[in-house]
């Protein structure tokens, strides 16, 4: 996708087209559940846990890692435009221990009318065994980028 | 991992039409945003610029949706400690705004006993005005016996 393109596009208040639906994949990413981290999103999400388990939205962190998260931007395609949460779902085989290693498979999709990004991640354990899995839509949306008044 | 072998639901295993105590969450200050922007790594400025919410249409920052997604984990696992939460789904139907709270709530729709005691719950999130913001659903299954790992 050409993000200077789009980003013209987004000044004239137009939605870039996407090139096309099929869904990019990415190299897995391996993730370790920092306890200072999971403790810390317990905190800030009213979570009641103690159990040496992990937040069952925890994971959910990880889309923002640099490499999801530069996929995400160049597909929502510039700054005249911001992804709004639509829907999530978190499908779980096993819940997520805290200091544990994981690895995501990451593959997103962008589809057209409206403009919406889908993002599938699995977690697996290093052995492979898929403990988690969860779909995030997004609806890209155009910005007024007129001056506030 | 999750058990599979026949297991009797408890005595007092929920029923259709059982519902899960409401409770509420926040007031979700701004700065409960920004450490929820911090520990998530959701930081869109949609959530935390006035001037990106008001140039999305919005009179002000929304609450993150999965901020408020996660306020029914501790919902459910307070209601009944003995759950494993294998599935948990939403949409985002109106944005809250900072400053203003939640107020979660839950039935259950279906009870299945076999192969293992199952319930399907309904979840909702309301705003202060009584706006759905979050409509959910949950797959919960009868936790045999400690931690599914």
């Amino acid at each position: 996708m050409n993000a200077l393109h789009d980003q013209a596009q987004s000044r004239e208040g137009m939605a870039p087209e996407p090139s096309a639906d099929a869904p990019v994949r990415l190299p897995p990413i391996r993730v370790r559940t920092g306890a200072g981290e999971v403790a810390r999103f317990l905190r800030e999400t009213g979570g009641v846990r103690n159990d040496g388990l992990v937040p069952l939205t925890f994971p959910i962190r990880w889309l923002t890692l640099p490499a999801i998260r530069g996929l995400v931007l160049q597909l929502i395609g510039g700054d005249g435009f911001l992804p709004v949460h639509e829907a999530q779902s978190f499908a779980y085989e096993r819940e997520l221990r805290v200091e544990a290693d994981y690895v995501l498979a990451v593959e997103v999709r962008r589809t057209a009318k409206p403009p919406r990004l889908t993002l599938k991640m699995s977690v697996s354990t290093g052995q492979g065994e898929i403990c988690a899995q969860l779909e995030t839509v997004l609806r890209i949306v155009p910005l007024n980028l007129e001056p506030a008044s | 991992m999750i058990e599979s072998g026949m297991e009797p639901a408890p005595p007092d295993w929920p029923r259709a039409g059982d519902e899960i105590r409401a409770q509420s969450f926040g007031p979700f200050a701004r700065e409960a945003l920004a450490r929820y922007a911090a520990v998530s790594g959701d930081d869109n400025p949609l959530h935390l610029d006035p001037n990106a919410a008001r140039a999305a249409g919005l009179a002000g920052p929304p609450v993150h949706g999965m901020l408020m997604f996660s306020c029914f984990e501790p919902l459910i696992m307070q209601w009944r400690p003995d759950l494993f939460i294998a599935r948990l789904s939403g949409k985002f139907l109106r944005p809250v705004l900072a400053g203003e709270g939640i107020r979660v709530s839950g039935r259950v729709m279906r009870r299945r006993d076999v192969p293992r005691p199952e319930l399907t719950l309904r979840l909702i999130a309301r705003a202060q005005n009584n706006d759905l913001a979050i409509l959910g659903e949950a797959t919960v299954l009868y936790k045999i016996s400690g931690p599914l790992s």
